[in-house]
């Protein structure tokens, strides 16, 4: 935007200005960010030969030899292996959140809207496979379509949407009754506009900390089929194999449970903190608003 | 306006024997059908219960007809089942037989109405791997996993609905502080995590407990506590909220001022009324426990049906992994209906409906 910086001199960069008011939001904020920037610096500057196993070197522990983490039971090294595995737990919850987000997101609105059987059909849906748990469902897509990144990422975000579509439906009925839908009614404003210009911007905080909560439990869920065996392929550094591979060399090497699970509670935490600090933000906006 | 919504809830009581409501639920857990809204009339238990109890049974009843539906297709789709059924030694012959044995010859719409037939009186067919009845392995299972999950659950009560209400009555406590944060992490910390550190430290480093399979009591701690662990914190943040939101509405300073102490305050009537939104949570943890189930059992390598879930789906046994998939349904859709149910007893908003 050219008229923001009409005062001319450039104005020197704070850190606090980056502040968002909440603690919780602010530390989990930092925490994804460094996971983030993990993440795209491995995909770039990241060689595949890091990855490789070297025998000699195995199961030795942390700092051994430059292994700032130690090495598993092929001698790889886990701070490689665990940078690995951020394609594979924040790769896939992501796309799997924002799949089931726009989903949830576009059917809650549509049952929000109409009052005939579309509303019917969407509920009972919703209502059926809410209860159901995911873990169970992602069992069975797995046992049909298979293992990987993109079945896993698409099973996760195909059955999770319902969760997200309730909510939504529930605050869009809500916003559709405000005065300046009924206003945008009158002007003759289409449905899909109303919707998604108008009602949409509304229920965004909900959207926000709902997806927040929702990554968290897609890296869950995602870690926990690999753990099973049923999720990304056997020789993938994902967090979940990791885990999964610990489990025969906990007498000699707990560090190889240790470092995937330090890294997954870290992602779960700093998404949950990031989840209460929005909640906790738009609630206190909305206190402000009817005080 | 499109947004009738007083008619909606006409009609609605007038289908109501059906059981199929179309008002929806909305963002508590089990329907609250009217407010404070206009004229109420009250509406007996009994008829809230058949209500409930027939919406509950479509929703089943539809949740196993796709379920079905989607694992009849899949496995068509997938590959040749008469291969899959004939394993890796099968040829030619052997498959020909097996495709009579099973009616894989015959057109695939007969054979999807047939096997629907079969699924509605519960007849899954025989595990692919050791050709016993698909239905009984898995109810043969169900009492292990019951074992851990009542174990679990009542631990997970035990625990959490005293020290919620604790940390709800005076949250801004320094040392209650200290403790929610503690139950902040414990939320982030997913129940697989939770149960090979266990491992590592008690059978492990202290080898006090054994780390696998059921052997009575004492084995029974570990996969508790991991199944536990991971539902305790949320009933913890809600209950603590709830009581402190509780403690600061008007009836708590009427009862304040007649003379009630702290004590009495938070126990008695805080909790109380914190205990009504924490049911739809702890109702739909039930539901949960046997999918969390899933992962203890493979950990602490417990014979339950979530071990037996996973190793079909591992190796492609589809008639079992369907009857456990059935099971599970029938279970979790127990619970909610309990939830419900016991919901209309104890919410009596829930008896009032506008008229």
């Amino acid at each position: 935007m050219t008229v923001a910086h009409s005062t001319g001199s450039p104005r020197r960069f704070k850190l606090s200005r980056l502040s968002t008011g909440s603690l919780q939001l602010n530390v989990g904020l930092v925490i994804f960010t460094i996971l983030l920037l993990a993440l795209i610096g491995q995909a770039l500057f990241m060689p595949a030969s890091a990855l490789d196993g070297d025998l000699p070197s195995r199961l030795k522990g942390p700092g051994y030899q430059g292994h700032v983490f130690g090495t598993d039971q092929l001698g790889r090294d886990l701070l490689f292996r665990v940078l690995g595995g951020l394609p594979w737990s924040l790769g896939i919850a992501g796309l799997a959140t924002l799949i089931l987000a726009s989903i949830g997101t576009v059917l809650g609105l549509i049952a929000a809207w109409y009052t005939n059987f579309i509303r019917t059909i969407v509920l009972l849906f919703i209502s059926t496979v809410i209860a159901f748990p995911f873990l169970v469902l992602a069992l069975v897509a797995v046992a049909i379509i298979g293992r990987g990144f993109w079945p896993i990422t698409l099973t996760l975000g195909l059955i999770a949407w319902p969760v997200v579509a309730r909510v939504i439906y529930a605050e869009g009925r809500g916003v559709l009754t405000r005065e300046y839908v009924l206003a945008a009614r009158l002007f003759g404003v289409s449905k899909w506009s109303i919707l998604f210009v108008h009602v949409l911007p509304g229920i965004r905080p909900t959207i926000l900390v709902m997806g927040a909560f929702l990554f968290a439990v897609m890296l869950i869920l995602e870690s926990a089929l690999s753990f099973l065996g049923l999720g990304a392929p056997l020789n993938a550094p994902s967090w979940g194999n990791m885990l999964s591979d610990s489990r025969q060399y906990l007498v000699n090497a707990p560090w190889m449970m240790l470092v995937p699970a330090g890294a997954i509670v870290s992602a779960v935490i700093s998404l949950n903190l990031i989840g209460d600090g929005v909640a906790e933000i738009s609630r206190k906006r909305a206190r402000a608003v009817e005080a | 306006m499109a947004e009738p919504s007083g008619g909606v809830h006409v009609t609605d009581v007038t289908k109501n024997s059906v059981g199929a409501k179309s008002e929806p639920n909305e963002l508590v857990q089990p329907d609250i059908a009217g407010g404070s809204r206009g004229d109420e009339i009250i509406i007996p238990v009994y008829w809230n219960i058949a209500r409930t109890l027939g919406k509950r049974l479509v929703e089943l009843a539809f949740l196993l007809f796709v379920i079905s539906t989607v694992l009849f297709f899949a496995l068509r789709l997938t590959g040749d089942p008469a291969a899959v059924l004939a394993g890796e030694t099968g040829d030619a012959e052997q498959l020909a037989l097996i495709r009579a044995q099973y009616g894989l010859d015959k057109p695939i719409i007969i054979q999807y109405l047939i096997f629907l037939g079969k699924v509605a009186v519960l007849d899954f067919g025989t595990s692919l791997a050791n050709a016993q009845d698909a239905l009984g392995l898995v109810l043969e299972r169900l009492p292990t996993s019951f074992t851990l999950v009542i174990i679990a659950f009542s631990a997970n009560l035990i625990v959490a609905i005293p020290l919620g209400a604790w940390l709800g009555g005076r949250p801004d406590q320094r040392l209650r502080k200290g403790a929610s944060t503690m139950v902040f992490i414990a939320q982030g910390i997913p129940g697989y995590i939770t149960g090979l550190i266990l491992i590592q430290i008690f059978a492990v480093e202290l080898r006090w407990l054994p780390s696998i399979g059921n052997q009575g009591p004492l084995s029974w701690l570990m996969p508790a506590f991991t199944l536990a662990s991971f539902q305790a914190p949320q009933v913890i943040r809600v209950i603590s909220a709830n009581v402190a939101e509780a403690m600061r509405e008007d009836y708590i300073r009427t009862a304040r001022a007649n003379g009630a102490g702290f004590q009495t305050l938070l126990w008695r009537h805080a909790l109380k009324n914190a205990m009504l939104g924490a049911t739809a949570l702890i109702g739909t943890q039930v539901a949960f426990l046997l999918s969390g189930s899933i992962i203890t059992e493979v950990i602490f390598a417990w014979p339950g049906l979530g071990r037996l879930l996973v190793t079909s789906v591992q190796t492609l046994d589809f008639p079992v992994v369907q009857a456990a998939v059935f099971m599970i349904s029938i279970f979790v859709y127990t619970a909610i209906t309990l939830t419900d149910i016991v919901f209309l007893f104890i919410d009596p908003r829930l008896r009032r409906q506008r008229a």
